[in-house]
């Protein structure tokens, strides 16, 4: 009975005005949009794979191993065209340094500021609004409207259980809703596929069929949601308002209102008080630096290195000189300077780290605030699990942060090892001992035509043993995160059913 | 009989449980963002003055030597306005830190990061609540207004009587623009009264004005949405049908649209990046480094001893150089707004974002008033070398040179190194639109929000007139 029930209510669904209207409307928005954001992703990875060649035709460049100092990029997600999330509003480069820690970067990767007047759009902006209004729509009378119509009496004077009644509607309500979600998502996904550049590993069609189950969990969590007001309600007029202010709240205000709240409840740190942390910190760097130079045998700054500079090596930087040739004492000058440098940046970077974690980390706390408050709403629960499950969340940039960090480790090791911990020739330079003698000993003319000699035999290192940064998609990780906010969507579910059935128990039908 | 329509909309609405609803919604809405707002404010105002006289402090002591003043980098804030409680312009999120000396001037900068943790919100001011909510809100009042009472009988009943059809759909307008009022102007009201109580900044006259255009501006938008209700209404045969369509259009209207913005602003016009700009900043300075004799003879030679180079030259180089950059920064800063706008200019289909511009205009705030801000400190700049120029003119020992060279114009004495009365500098002082300007800004979407009700107008009354009643 309960599918006969389903199937009356399904084809009665199929048929209404709503629902073609609200199906149309998505699956329209969808084919126009999809190309336009797939495009967007496009543009977005072929800046991502010009930044990685560039980096890579420098480090064919590089012929100190005291220069060698890589940025990383994080590659575009390709479900970013699903959910934007955080992308494009963090940092998504990193330098590798002796100096720096890379940790979430708060500062936006916004070319234009001015953009910022803009909401993003996505493909889940289309299914949190239009979907959940639809959802809505198909519930609100469900039951009121078979009582307004006398169909329900009828019904129930047979010996059919409530309970069959309302599940018999439950499976309709979520056929109905799964159809122009499912077209919405082929769609999609065939524009998405079809588009240029776009290569849709494993892991992402798991992850893309996690967010169809999240997009029917939400719709099913909306539709349960007008089922409770139309079983609460005698009239359909009635439940439609209280649907209809419900729905505002979920959809509008909540979301918006949450962070609002939670800037009062949970202050963070301020950008200034931070930046004031990491100028005082950088002038106690300086004076430490410039005692150190001090007190390092025969000199300072000034220390007669001689030869020609590579000023900024490949790469560049602020202290990425190193010197082609040298005096023999120079060239001893120079190791005892850049260890002294290393330790120290090395010691530094711990603490600028600590001070931008101080920050971001008062940041973060303000934001699961906000997220906490927000799950009283099934589209904020919706929205975290699509971000998760496409990768573009806050974690996810901590994660390739903290990638990028054990990196620098790596880098670090892979330097320290190739240079006998800086202590050889080749962090330096690639002139001969007999070369730097020769220097020492040399007129100002000889010392000119030695250096020519050799810059023409300084080659570029063999860095094909170094280690290259990688941060693949991991499918476990999107789900691992997703999965409360899924557990919650269930729960929204079983909640509001549990309290449908409830008052449908108790519903007067005549 | 058109009061007699009006007054039985009216009092059918009050009794109605959407009306007690919608009276919860948007005064709790109201009153919550008056409390935020007067807390922001309060806060943002203190870090204000706390930044503005830190930089005069620091001006300040740049008076002891006038050609000091001219070479001390400042830094101005764009002020917290009061009117930012109606329509907030999404200021905290748009560059409004200006650092500028005398002659150069950077590109203005985010003051105080919003958090990067959170995502985007859009501030509870009058205007999101206005746009989205009251639209929504007309929607839930009208979507049965007409074929509503067709499905009751009600509608034949009225116009078996000598009412004509027009006088009909006006009172129903007029019915519903009064019910709709009731919630506005009480929220208006309560969030007035909380801002004023809590004296955290002072209404004046002329905000008073701007307050009662906003009002007016929010009814032109409310009409636009009721006209569109009562025109759907009288197209659709059903309630139900006719609120799924409007829910729909909602939806189309005042967040798929505006949300449109940033792609559109994308697809337009292609921002250039940083690097762009700092190359484009060293070629002009190279075009100029380039053809240094046509500012006079040795122009490009600098040696502590004027006598031994040409200053008047040098100082036309140099002027040229930092003019030249000035305007690469200007055209950039340009480019920025500019895709910004292609991107609000398409999203104007959508009566929402019409609507939010034309009250951040009245209210003085939004991108309008960075541009605003940027203009003035150039304004400002010309001003403060003018001053500098005009002291300079009584010391006999001068060379009577302005030029952006600090270290130049100090060793040649090239302007006066006597000290000044700092009451007398010009300082940097943010001017607001005037209401004249304010209304030149947002007259043509004005003009578009009378347009959209013009258009809704006919097209609700060609289809009431037109409507089978039976």
């Amino acid at each position: 009975m309960i599918w006969k029930i389903a199937a009356k209510e399904f084809l009665l669904n199929l048929m209404t005005f709503k629902f073609v209207v609200g199906t149309v409307l998505c699956v329209v928005l969808v084919v126009i949009f999809v190309p336009v954001l797939a495009e967007d992703y496009r543009q977005r990875l072929q800046q991502y794979d010009e930044r990685v060649a560039d980096i890579e035709a420098k480090l064919r460049q590089v012929k100190a191993y005291r220069v060698l100092t890589p940025t990383v990029y994080r590659r575009p997600q390709v479900l970013s065209v699903f959910s934007q999330g955080m992308e494009k509003r963090l940092g998504d480069s990193a330098r590798i340094d002796f100096g720096v820690i890379p940790q979430i970067d708060a500062r936006p990767a916004e070319v234009n500021p001015y953009l910022s007047i803009f909401p993003a759009f996505d493909v889940l902006l289309i299914f949190k609004i239009v979907m959940s209004a639809l959802a809505l729509l198909v519930a609100y009378d469900v039951v009121s409207r078979e009582k307004e119509q006398g169909t329900l009496s009828l019904m129930l004077a047979h010996p059919i259980p409530r309970g069959h009644v309302l599940l018999g509607k439950l499976a309709a309500g979520s056929l109905t809703l799964a159809v122009p979600a499912t077209i919405a998502f082929i769609a999609g996904l065939l524009l998405l596929s079809s588009s240029r550049s776009v290569v849709l590993t494993g892991a992402d069609w798991v992850r893309i069929l996690m967010m169809y189950i999240a997009s029917l969990l939400f719709v099913l969590s909306m539709y349960n949601i007008g089922l409770l007001f139309s079983c609460l309600t005698r009239s359909s007029a009635l439940a439609l308002v209280l649907g209809l202010f419900f729905w505002v709240l979920a959809v509008a205000v909540v979301p918006d209102g949450s962070a609002y709240l939670a800037r009062r409840l949970q202050p963070a740190e301020t950008v200034e008080g931070r930046d004031e942390q990491i100028a005082a910190l950088e002038k106690q760097f300086d004076k430490d630096l410039t005692a150190g130079f001090e007190a390092l045998p025969g000199g300072g700054w000034e220390h007669d290195a001689g030869g020609p500079f590579d000023p900024y090596g490949p790469i560049g930087g602020a202290f990425s000189y190193y010197p082609m040739l040298c005096t023999p004492a120079g060239f001893t000058h120079w190791i005892q300077r850049g260890q002294m440098e290393a330790g120290l940046r090395m010691k530094y970077a711990d603490k600028f780290r600590d001070a931008g974690r101080q920050y971001s980390d008062s940041q973060i706390r303000q934001a699961t605030v906000a997220r906490r408050i927000g799950m009283i709403s099934p589209t904020c629960l919706y929205d975290g699990a699509m971000t998760a499950l496409a990768g573009t969340d806050l974690a996810d940039f901590e994660s390739w942060a903290q990638a990028a960090a054990t990196f620098r480790e790596t880098v670090i090791a892979y330097i320290r090892n190739k240079t006998d911990n800086l202590s050889s020739v080749s962090c330096y330079t690639q002139s001969t001992e007999e070369e730097r003698i020769a220097f020492e000993k040399a007129s100002e003319e000889e010392r000119r035509t030695l250096a020519k000699t050799v810059e023409r035999h300084t080659v570029p290192l063999n860095l094909e043993d170094l280690p290259r940064f990688a941060y693949p998609t991991d499918a476990g990780r999107s789900l691992r995160r997703a999965g409360t906010d899924l557990m919650l969507l269930v729960v929204f579910n079983v909640l509001f059913f549990g309290l449908s059935f409830a008052a449908f128990q108790k519903y007067d039908v005549r | 009989m058109f009061y007699r329509i009006v007054r039985k909309e009216i009092l059918e609405n009050l009794l109605s449980l959407r009306f007690t609803l919608s009276l919860l919604l948007t005064i709790s809405l109201f009153a919550a963002a008056a409390f935020v707002f007067v807390d922001d404010h309060r806060e943002q105002l203190n870090d204000y003055w706390h930044r503005t006289n830190t930089n005069v402090a620091g001006f300040r002591e740049q008076a002891s030597q006038l050609h000091k003043v001219v070479f001390y980098e400042q830094h101005v804030y764009s002020r917290p306005k009061l009117l930012a409680l109606c329509a907030e312009g999404f200021e905290q999120s748009l560059p409004r830190h200006f650092v500028f000396t005398g002659f150069a001037i950077d590109l203005p900068r985010l003051a105080g990061q919003s958090n990067f943790a959170l995502p985007r919100f859009a501030c509870l001011d009058w205007s999101f609540i206005i746009s989205l909510i009251f639209s929504f809100i007309a929607f839930v009042f009208t979507y049965d207004s007409i074929c509503g009472e067709r499905e009751r009988g009600t509608l034949r009943l009225i116009l078996t009587g000598s009412v004509p059809r027009a006088t009909v759909l006006l009172g129903k307008y007029a019915g519903l623009m009064l019910t709709l009022g009731i919630p506005l102007l009480l929220g208006l009201l309560v969030s007035l009264i909380i801002v004023s109580v809590s004296q955290v900044d002072a209404f004046h006259a002329g905000t008073w004005v701007r307050v009662l255009s906003l009002v007016a501006l929010s009814f032109i938008y409310l009409s636009i949405f009721v006209l569109l209700g009562l025109f759907v209404s009288a197209r659709a045969s059903r309630p139900a049908n006719c609120m799924a369509a409007l829910l729909f259009l909602w939806v189309t209207l005042v967040i798929l649209i505006p949300s449109l913005g940033r792609i559109a602003a994308d697809r337009l016009s292609h921002g250039a990046p940083p690097t762009d700009l700092a190359k484009a900043m060293n070629q002009a300075a190279e075009r100029v480094d380039n053809d240094t004799d046509k500012y006079g003879k040795g122009a490009g030679n600098r040696s502590p001893n004027p006598k031994e180079c040409n200053p008047p030259a040098r100082a036309r180089y140099s002027n040229a150089r930092t003019e030249a950059v000035n305007e690469v920064v200007e055209s950039y800063h340009n480019r920025m707004l500019a895709q910004a706008f292609a991107g609000r200019a398409l999203t104007r289909v959508s009566p929402a974002v019409v609507y939010r511009t034309a009250s951040e205009a009245l209210a003085g705030t939004g991108m309008q008033r960075c541009i605003s801000l940027f203009r003035q400190v150039r304004q400002y700049q010309v001003q403060l070398r003018d001053y500098v120029v005009g002291e300079d003119r009584g010391d006999p020992d001068s060379l009577h040179l302005l030029f952006d060279e600090a270290h130049s114009v100090e060793e040649w004495n090239a302007i006066s190194k006597k000290a000044v009365n700092f009451d007398a500098v010009p300082k940097f002082e943010e001017r607001d639109f005037t209401l004249g300007e304010s209304l030149r800004l947002a007259v043509w979407d004005l003009g578009l929000l009378v347009l959209f009700n013009l258009v809704f107008f006919a097209a609700a009354f060609a289809s009431f007139l037109t409507y089978d009643v039976r």
